[in-house]
């Protein structure tokens, strides 16, 4: 007898009426049983409270004290303040205006980046096997690039003094780089940011677009061609809702990592980002550990946990889904 | 019913936990350096900065054995990076494995004795401590007593390319800030044919730089009145310094106006300015670079400008005094052989062989002997003696981290804020957090 409900036993039960008494007949049989799953899960239950559960608790118990340095030196309690971090931070208007920036940078690059990504997924169907095999292995070298490297990689590039880019754009006749420095204006700064997070985001989504590319039914595209469909026809009512439950985690993921942007704009501002380069990952770490406002920077901190939760839900309920329809 | 028995006496023995700790914690004896201490078996922790590994590692060196010779106790020193150096201390210092000895920036120094990192020490047992650089001292006096011995010092001067001054028909270093202009407006001229050349590097965000010429004007960045802090900035006199510095970065730099100094020895070696205002050893650093920077004991290799560089004071611009400090840590195990150490590294045989390193010493006493001594830190010893400091607000350190001043800049020279709206809103930052609860 099976305790853990496995999709082979789910398919033999056949139809939905038929589930449900045999179910409660199951669960009363294998009651003396019923630990085993969670025997099972503890060690990672354990992990997971150790490494997630205990930091999570005490980030939201430091929120509601003021912890200065003095307190975190000393290792005495720090004063219990209530929400006093949270109306603070809620009514402080740079807050929010990181917010804004933080939820603007996200929208723009989760769009670019899918787009881009779902282009090169096409295209990996269209061409060749070898061209194919290339734009992977490039692709991959890309997604092996760790984060700090690449962002450093694009501050030199970018660099007023030495930069290659301002190198190459004076040469062109009529436009004069020399010496631009490319963070004076937050637009152009954001577009640099931008490139960066979409160029090392695209690999991970045209990878795994293109996988999930391979499961369109040849048959149904041929068909709609023989039945006279334009491409762009075929694209939106064959290809894309076959690949919409791919497409929807993939772009869930994308809001989640550069929602949390920290690394590149940290890195392409040396270290020391000017306040219209401060997203909530940087403010509530400036916050913390530079001006060592250490409740402060939690309370930002499980605010922004509190803004995301919506996405993570949606997220976590589209993989239930999936899991479902498999 | 039970469970929140438990949970009533679990919340109780934390309160009561709390207040037992709460209750011990003011007013610790100050440590002694004077007098017998047998350190045998004991090794002591001692946190500098990689200045002192680059640039006189054999000074700590002698020091320690000399420390060794009397007490018996060993010494570990490691060395720490600018960049990182002030989150691992935090980090190290909420546990309880802590560093004996410590080094900050004088600037970093308020914060960490107000919140009660550093045990009080008693001047009087080191060598020269009547005569300590009070732009180092400022920053240990807490409530009448002492939390940090002065280490070395460093005044910024202007460094400038002797080959491009003569070719401008320049004889000397300019000895007022009007000839100082003229000189730079011959060089720009002299140069015109190099759309790179800016007579003088200046990056946008170097604000030491700028509250020299805030404070030569009779400026200042913020002042206490009644107990509260006040930012200056929005003043006339400080609004005067402040444009006549963003009218130099405007005629006279091709710097990046969102960089700081930090690389600034390295970009002005590229041959693209005549002149650059820095610290003393930045002339070494631009003549000659390590051929690989990350191993310190690599050769070095001669850049453009190598023997074309001398520095001279900034003439009528008094300097930032910068430097170090060390403290010996509140929770050390070894306090009194912490502070033997300390004071066997900062006296006046170790300050003889800092002068030789070209640091500046940490007594005004010794400034002197130093210029004689070594005629290449003379242009800042020099400056140091015309010198500023921050203010000594516990809170200061903020106002550095939070980038306030350095953003100003940026947005002055821009053009995105007037200096006086500029100025406003730094007075308005610097006000909320040195006075922040």
């Amino acid at each position: 007898m099976s305790v853990v409900e496995s999709p082979t036993t789910r398919r033999t039960g056949g139809s939905t009426p038929h589930r449900a008494p045999r179910r409660a007949t199951r669960s009363r049989r294998s009651r003396p049983g019923a630990a085993t799953p969670w025997l099972l899960a503890i060690p990672t239950l354990i992990l997971l409270a150790g490494l997630l559960g205990y930091p999570l608790v005490r980030m939201v118990v430091l929120s509601f004290q003021n912890m200065r340095l003095r307190e975190l030196i000393s290792g005495r309690t720090p004063p219990w303040v209530g929400f006093d971090n949270y109306t603070k931070v809620l009514t402080d208007s740079v807050f929010w205006t990181v917010v804004g920036r933080t939820v603007g940078f996200t929208v723009v690059c989760v769009v670019v980046s899918v787009v881009i990504g779902l282009g090169i997924a096409l295209l990996m169907r269209r061409v060749a096997y070898g061209v194919r095999m290339l734009m992977v292995v490039a692709m991959m070298f890309v997604w092996a690039l760790p984060q700090l490297v690449a962002a450093q990689i694009f501050r030199w590039i970018t660099d007023s003094d030495f930069g290659v880019l301002n190198y190459v754009l004076d040469k062109v006749p009529g436009l004069n780089y020399q010496n631009h420095s490319w963070f004076v204006n937050p637009w152009q700064g954001w577009a640099v940011i931008t490139t960066l997070v979409v160029w090392a985001g695209v690999p991970f989504l045209a990878i795994t677009l293109n996988a999930g590319l391979t499961q369109v039914p040849k048959e149904l595209v041929e068909a709609a061609t023989v039945d006279g469909a334009t491409p762009w026809q075929v694209l939106r009512n064959i290809t894309l809702p076959i690949l919409k439950p791919l497409l929807t985690i993939v772009t869930t993921l994308s809001v989640i990592w550069d929602f949390g942007l920290f690394t590149q704009n940290w890195a392409l501002r040396d270290g020391h980002p000017e306040p219209v380069y401060q997203t909530l990952a940087t403010y509530s770490y400036t916050q913390a550990f530079g001006q060592s406002r250490y409740s402060l920077g939690s309370a930002i901190s499980v605010i922004t946990v509190l803004l995301m939760l919506g996405v993570m839900a949606f997220y976590i309920r589209q993989m239930f889904k999936i899991g479902e329809v498999d | 019913m039970k469970r929140q028995l438990v949970a009533v006496a679990a919340l109780a023995a934390t309160l009561l936990g709390a207040a037992a700790c709460g209750s011990n914690d003011d007013d610790s004896p100050t440590t002694s350096a004077s007098g017998p201490v047998d350190g045998k078996g004991k090794t002591l922790k001692v946190w500098l900065m990689v200045d002192a590994q680059s640039a006189w590692k054999g000074v700590v060196d002698d020091a320690s054995k000399r420390f060794t010779a009397a007490t018996g106790a060993q010494v570990n020193v490691e060395y720490q990076q600018w960049a990182n150096h002030l989150t691992k201390l935090d980090a190290t210092l909420a546990g309880s494995d802590v560093p004996d000895v410590v080094e900050l920036g004088n600037t970093e120094f308020p914060k960490y004795v107000f919140s009660q990192a550093f045990a009080a020490i008693n001047p009087g047992d080191y060598e020269n401590s009547g005569t300590w650089l009070a732009g180092l001292k400022g920053a240990c006096d807490f409530e009448g007593k002492t939390y940090c011995v002065p280490y070395y010092a460093g005044a910024r001067v202007l460094i400038y390319r002797t080959d491009l001054f003569k070719s401008a028909g320049i004889a000397a270093a300019p000895k007022s800030y009007d000839e100082f202009l003229a000189d730079a407006d011959k060089l720009q001229v002299a140069s015109k044919s190099d759309t790179k050349f800016g007579a003088v590097y200046m990056p946008g965000q170097y604000w030491y730089s700028a509250m020299s010429w805030v404070k030569a004007g009779g400026g200042e960045i913020a002042k206490q009145d009644g107990g509260k802090w006040a930012g200056q900035l929005s003043q006339p006199a400080s609004v005067q310094g402040l444009q006549k510095w963003v009218d130099l970065v405007k005629k006279y730099s091709k710097a990046d106006p969102t960089k700081n100094e930090n690389d600034q020895a390295g970009i002005f070696a590229q041959g693209q300015a005549g002149m650059f205002y820095g610290n003393a050893w930045e002339l070494g650093a631009a003549e000659q670079i390590k051929k690989d920077p990350n191993d310190p004991n690599s050769a070095l290799v001669d850049t453009k400008v190598k023997g074309k560089l001398a520095a001279a004071p900034m003439p009528d611009v008094p300097s930032f005094l910068g430097g170090s400090n060390l403290g010996v840590t509140e929770k050390s195990q070894n306090k009194e052989l912490a502070a033997q150490w300390v004071k066997y590294f900062t006296d006046s045989t170790s300050m003889a062989g800092l002068i030789k390193a070209n640091a500046l010493p940490n007594s005004t006493a010794l400034l002197d002997k130093a210029a004689t001594d070594n005629p290449a830190i003379a242009p800042s010893a020099l400056a140091a003696k015309s010198s500023w400091f921050t203010p000594n607000a516990e809170k200061w350190a903020d106002v550095e981290k939070g980038n306030v001043l350095q953003t100003m800049l940026t947005d002055i020279i821009t053009g995105k804020k007037s200096v006086a709206d500029g100025a406003k809103w730094a007075d308005d930052q610097i006000n909320s957090t040195l006075n922040e609860s």
